[in-house]
């Protein structure tokens, strides 16, 4: 069952942080966020930062699970689970370029 | 007056307007695009049916992952799908209704089946189906619903926009020249959803002005 | 068994049939619990659908052939199509590949059945009566006509006021048990019960991709269940979820209804790859190259597939940069889409194709499914979608996909295994035929609707009109449709002749290298005659011999000794023996459960609410009896498993099936509260007309009520659990457990009494998290009660405690639920 986990944890993360990312994204667009008195650049701020530390999060899964300690001890599940901690680091980069490229709450 | 062959009324690829047009660009790109690949696929599948085995072993195993998988199914599809999610992102940006000074706004309602049209410049004047436009301008229609969703798409001009109750969604049009657009509610709602349709008239300057002072009927 | 003979596999099969056969007669067929026998039942069932939805799609396509062949008023159409997507998605699509698991999966793993053979039983039932009322209803003329994904306003009373939307809702949901049951089965099956051996890495490619369409399953269905409950809920007792003027918002269906509806697309894809995957290569005379990453990519595509679902939503005026996530995660996907269509043709180039039927089939998904795969990139293109959405070009897109990449791969994988198919000789090669009708009828039918949809041709329009420039593409679509169908009906003509007319064929006629081919099919009903040792991913091409070592018993469990239905459950990653797992017999609980379960679903439908409690009742007692069943009430130590190996027996163990199965399921449940819980952040923040005029306040009774019962609930089952084992007395704590759960139940009769429920969407929501909360703890409460009476009746002791781990799980659950639940529902009064 650990084996289980550590193919399916990296992309969990992503699909995680992919929610958080879009909520704030919702959050930042509200009423919510101006009656807190808050402004449309902080929000893009807020976004950066999330998805930077995202990004961190999947780079420690990298490192992490490179290390004895984590690693799997049936090669194969440690490739798969290496392929696939690259994949949700791919997909991390990939899902949150809009936050620097697109217009927030247009 | 321009008015596109009755067939092309409701056409994507027959634009009359900037949103239309860069979106059936991107479609034409695509296509041609999608043929190449699907072509180049095909050829792999026909190529795999020629005679002979290729060399087995685990070395072999490992060259043909470097270039199926890698290569072809990670490396080339990853850079086609790159440059084109860029592409699509960055048309979508021009597509939005950012604020100009000539730009005119004009509400749309849709209810079970018809559409009202009301305009800010001209406070209590409503058109039932026909809504009027002044050609070669920027246009936000305001996009809301008095009962169900329904979407207010005009092909010819720019993409489809849900009228959603309790919300407004606000699209830019643009036509290019005065004329007639036909338009459709294009989300199902009921029994009348086919009838469900508009006409988005665009005047030239002078007419929008007397539309504007309310000399057109 | 004393030192005797090894058995012959004629003795050996003497000695298992009557352990596993079914009833005779046509009761075996309601009271059987054999994957086998279910799964041709199940087969057949979906087929049926199938036909169905086809006859549908024939009306549709009459109706549309030209301006003047129009002969259904909408009121008619509307139903037609609605049920037409209804019947293919939640009738056809999912139950068939369902069914095919069901079939081929304890083959394939070499193991003797599914891992909860009853609610293979239970499932099917529900599935089959579910889709008997939904036909019902549309001949009845009262069948849903909103559209296959429902949505409100337009679906809420205020427009659709019959029983049409009820029926959708309610079935639906009704059927969805058989997918939840099927997915909790294939998971615990795939992860523990196989051949000896068989590490993950050694798993056949189709229990992977099953194993992860499973969980996607357990995590896609939860928030479509949730969203037809409240749906229903708003409809029955007019609590506004989806009302702007009351808080509510009609998109918050769309998110519930996408976050299903999108994964259900590739959750209905990965089966056909799953198939595709297995049959390639033997038609190929070769392995599957890139096994691992093939694996790789069907795992990165089920979990992307979960970041895309507001694709069906970029014209709802989410701002630009919402859509933009999307619209780059729809894109991403195609990745792992690449990546395995490129390893498919890679193992075509690594062997040596041979052109036999199965292979025609998966060369017709190449041709079709990269088609539909290219437009689903275009339509993944933000301002592309913003023209193609509900259109025709979608309509089109979607059928590539799905008859493309779903259906045509199933058949390939029908005639794979139907080894029957090389005995006979064959007529008019009626299959070929059938094949190139198939093919001319689909590019006919749907090539070039695209185009109309480009041309401004709306999906759902009950007419073509005359000299709107589409009358002609429809002209063709419809002939074409009819050449379709008739490909079709020669499909499943001819795989009936083969079923039924054929002369037998020899085993493994395609020298395939899976354990499904060890046993002569159709198989027994035991499956395997004993469990197999395998060392490779095909341990046929290892091992010729092993169908006859399997079949006089030199595996496992090969000496049916104890006379009970036993099979073996291994270690998750490596495969090693860990337990004898005994299977129940012959029951028709499930049966009657299916039975009883349908009037609790559709007495809502007609407002009959007292008979709804009453087959709630009714469907707990049952629930009761099935779990009773189970179980021993002596130690029996460990046994000899075969081979020189003694093994405890299920009841023995700390975390039995049943603990799995547990889990399973409420990921499921954890998954439908994870929405509950966006629900009410969603409309929180993107609502009209909030917030709330009255927010609850919080007091302190709640709070303290809920913070002792969690104490209480856990503490207690976890005294009772160390009770059992050191074998004292587990009453004080499970009475303290008890307790807990009741306080649970008070701290959220708090929230009912602060609020009214159809005030607005605010009251609502936290009216149905409390509800959550009530209803967990009550199951709890129950399984407590339930484990006192095995306790007294003697089927718990120091070696017996795998019923205490499941109750414990329950109430963990239920005390998670109440806290996240209840601290949710009061936090705003805090902040406030």
């Amino acid at each position: 069952m650990t084996d289980m986990l550590r193919i399916s944890i990296p992309l969990t993360v992503w699909i995680a942080a992919f929610s958080a990312v879009y909520g704030l994204q919702g959050i930042i667009c509200s009423d919510l966020w101006r009656t807190a008195g808050l402004t449309t650049g902080q929000g893009r701020i807020a976004l950066i930062v999330l998805g930077v530390a995202a990004v961190a999060l999947q780079v420690a899964m990298q490192v992490l699970l490179r290390r004895p300690r984590f690693a799997s001890p049936l090669p194969w599940v440690q490739r798969v689970a290496t392929i696939l901690a690259y994949v949700a680091l791919v997909a991390t980069l990939w899902s949150f370029l809009p936050v620097v490229s697109t217009s927030l709450c247009l | 007056m321009v008015l596109a062959g009755c067939e092309e009324r409701l056409s994507t690829v027959h634009p009359a307007g900037p949103a239309a047009d860069t979106i059936a660009t991107l479609w034409w790109v695509m296509l041609a695009g999608a043929a190449a690949i699907f072509l180049l696929v095909m050829v792999l599948l026909v190529l795999a049916f020629r005679k002979g085995e290729g060399p087995s072993g685990d070395d072999a195993d490992k060259r043909r992952e470097t270039l199926w998988i890698k290569g072809l199914g990670l490396g080339f599809t990853m850079t086609v799908l790159a440059a084109l999610t860029a592409w699509g992102l960055s048309i979508g940006e021009r597509l939005l209704p950012r604020p100009g000074p000539d730009v005119v706004a004009v509400g749309a309602e849709g209810r079970q089946w018809a559409w009202r049209f009301s305009y800010p410049d001209l406070p209590g004047r409503t058109t039932e189906n026909v809504l009027h436009i002044p050609a070669r301008r920027p246009v936000d229609v305001r996009i809301t619903s008095a009962d169900v969703i329904h979407s207010f798409w005009v092909p010819r001009l720019a993409g489809k926009l849900d009228a959603i109750p309790g919300h407004v969604n606000v699209l830019r049009l643009e036509a290019w020249e005065p004329g007639e657009y036909a338009g459709v509610s294009a989300e199902f709602s009921g029994a009348g959803y086919r009838t469900h349709r508009f006409t988005v008239v665009a005047h030239d300057a002078a007419a929008w002005n007397a539309f504007l002072t309310g000399e057109l009927p | 068994m004393t030192d005797k003979p090894r058995m012959t596999a004629l003795r050996l099969h003497k000695a298992l049939y009557p352990i596993w056969r079914n009833d005779p007669g046509w009761k075996g067929v309601l009271t059987t619990v054999n994957n086998n026998t279910i799964g041709n039942m199940f087969i057949i069932g979906a087929t049926g659908m199938f036909l169905a939805g086809g006859i549908l799609a024939m009306l549709i396509r009459a109706q549309l052939a030209s301006p003047r062949s129009a002969f259904m008023g909408p009121e008619i159409y509307n139903q037609i199509f609605t049920m037409h997507g209804t019947i293919m998605m939640f009738l056809f699509a999912i139950p068939f590949f369902e069914a095919l698991t069901v079939f081929l999966l304890p083959g394939m793993l070499g193991t003797r059945d599914l891992a909860f053979p009853r609610l293979s039983s239970y499932g099917f039932w529900c599935y089959m009566i579910g889709s008997t009322i939904m036909i019902v209803a549309l001949l009845a003329g009262v069948a849903p006509d909103g559209g296959w994904f429902m949505y409100p306003p337009l679906s809420s009373t205020a427009f659709s006021s019959g029983i049409n939307a009820d029926i959708w809702l309610l079935g639906i949901s009704f059927i969805e048990i058989s997918a939840i049951g099927a997915a909790i089965e294939v998971v615990v099956t795939v992860l523990r019960y196989r051949a000896v051996g068989m590490s993950l890495d050694k798993l056949p490619i189709f229990a992977w991709y099953m194993l992860v369409v499973a969980v996607m399953i357990l995590t896609a269905f939860p928030p479509m269940i949730l969203g037809s409950l409240i749906l229903e809920l708003e409809r029955a007792f007019d609590m506004p979820f989806f009302q702007a003027e009351h808080g509510g918002d009609s998109l918050l269906w769309q998110h519930l209804f996408w976050l299903f509806g999108h994964p259900e697309v590739y959750i209905i894809f990965l089966p056909a790859a799953g198939v595709i995957s297995m049959v390639l290569p033997v038609m190929a005379r070769t392995t599957l190259l890139g096994y691992g990453w093939v694996v790789a990519a069907a795992i990165s595509l089920a979990v992307l597939s979960f970041g895309l679902w507001v694709h069906h939503m970029f014209t709802t005026g989410i701002p630009h940069m919402g859509l933009a996530f999307f619209s780059a995660v729809s894109t991403l996907v195609a990745v792992p889409t690449g990546v395995q269509i490129f390893a498919w043709i890679g193992t075509l180039w690594k062997g040596r194709p041979e052109m036999h039927l199965p292979m025609l089939w998966i060369l017709g998904f190449f041709v079709t499914f990269v088609m539909g795969g290219l437009t689903g990139v275009m339509v993944a293109m933000v301002p592309f979608d913003w023209q193609a959405h509900d259109s025709y070009f979608i309509v089109a897109h979607l059928h590539y996909v799905l008859i493309g990449g779903y259906v045509f791969p199933m058949i390939a994988g029908i005639y794979y295994w139907l080894p029957v198919l090389t005995g006979r000789k064959r007529f008019f090669r009626m299959g070929e035929v059938a094949f190139w009708l198939v093919m001319a009828g689909f590019h006919g039918t749907f090539l070039l609707l695209h185009w109309a949809g480009l041309l401004g041709m709306r999906r759902r329009i009950d007419v073509v009109e005359a000299g709107s420039g589409w009358e002609l593409i429809n002209l063709l679509a419809s002939i074409s449709g009819f050449v379709l169908a008739i490909g079709f009906g020669l499909v499943i003509l001819d795989v009936a002749v083969n079923a039924f007319v054929a002369v037998r064929g020899r085993r493994n006629p395609w020298n395939a290298g899976t354990l499904e081919w060890a046993t002569p099919i159709p198989g027994p009903a035991y499956n395997v005659a004993s469990i197999p040792v395998v060392n490779s991913r095909y341990p046929l091409h290892d091992n010729p011999d092993l169908p006859v070592q399997i079949a006089r018993g030199e595996g496992f469990l090969g000496e049916p000794v104890r006379n009970r239905r036993e099979t073996l459950a291994v270690s998750v990653a490596r495969g090693e023996p860990e337990f004898i797992s005994v299977f129940p017999n012959n029951t028709i609980v499930p049966f009657v459960m299916a039975v009883v379960t349908s009037v609790m679903f559709m007495a809502p439908v007609f407002k009959w609410y007292s008979l709804m409690f009453i087959a709630a009742g009714g469907v707990t007692v049952l629930a009761l009896v099935w779990a009773w069943a189970n179980g021993s009430r002596r130690d029996e130590g460990l046994l000899d498993a075969g081979r020189g190996v003694f093994l405890p027996p299920h009841t023995e163990v700390a975390y039995p099936p049943g603990w799995w199965g547990s889990l399973f399921l409420l990921l499921a449940d954890s998954v439908l509260f994870g929405s509950l819980l966006f629900g009410y952040a969603f409309l929180w923040t993107v609502a009209p007309n909030w917030p709330p005029p009255r927010i609850l306040q919080t007091g302190i009774p709640g709070p303290v009520l809920a913070l002792a019962g969690a104490a209480l609930a856990s503490g207690g089952i976890r005294l009772a659990d160390r009770a059992i084992r050191a074998q004292g007395q587990p009453w004080p704590g499970l009475l303290a457990s008890l307790a807990g759960l009741a306080a649970l139940v008070a701290a959220a009769g708090t929230v009912f009494a602060g609020t009214t429920y159809n005030a607005h969407a605010y009251d609502a929501t936290l009216w149905v998290i409390a509800g959550y909360v009530v209803f967990h703890a009550g199951i709890a409460g129950l399984m407590v009660l339930f484990l006192l009476g095995r306790i007294g009746a003697g089927y718990i002791s120091s070696r017996r405690f795998g019923d205490a781990r499941v109750v414990r799980l329950w109430i963990d659950y239920a005390v998670l639920a109440a806290l996240i639940g209840l601290g949710g529902a009061w936090l705003p009064g805090v902040l406030s």
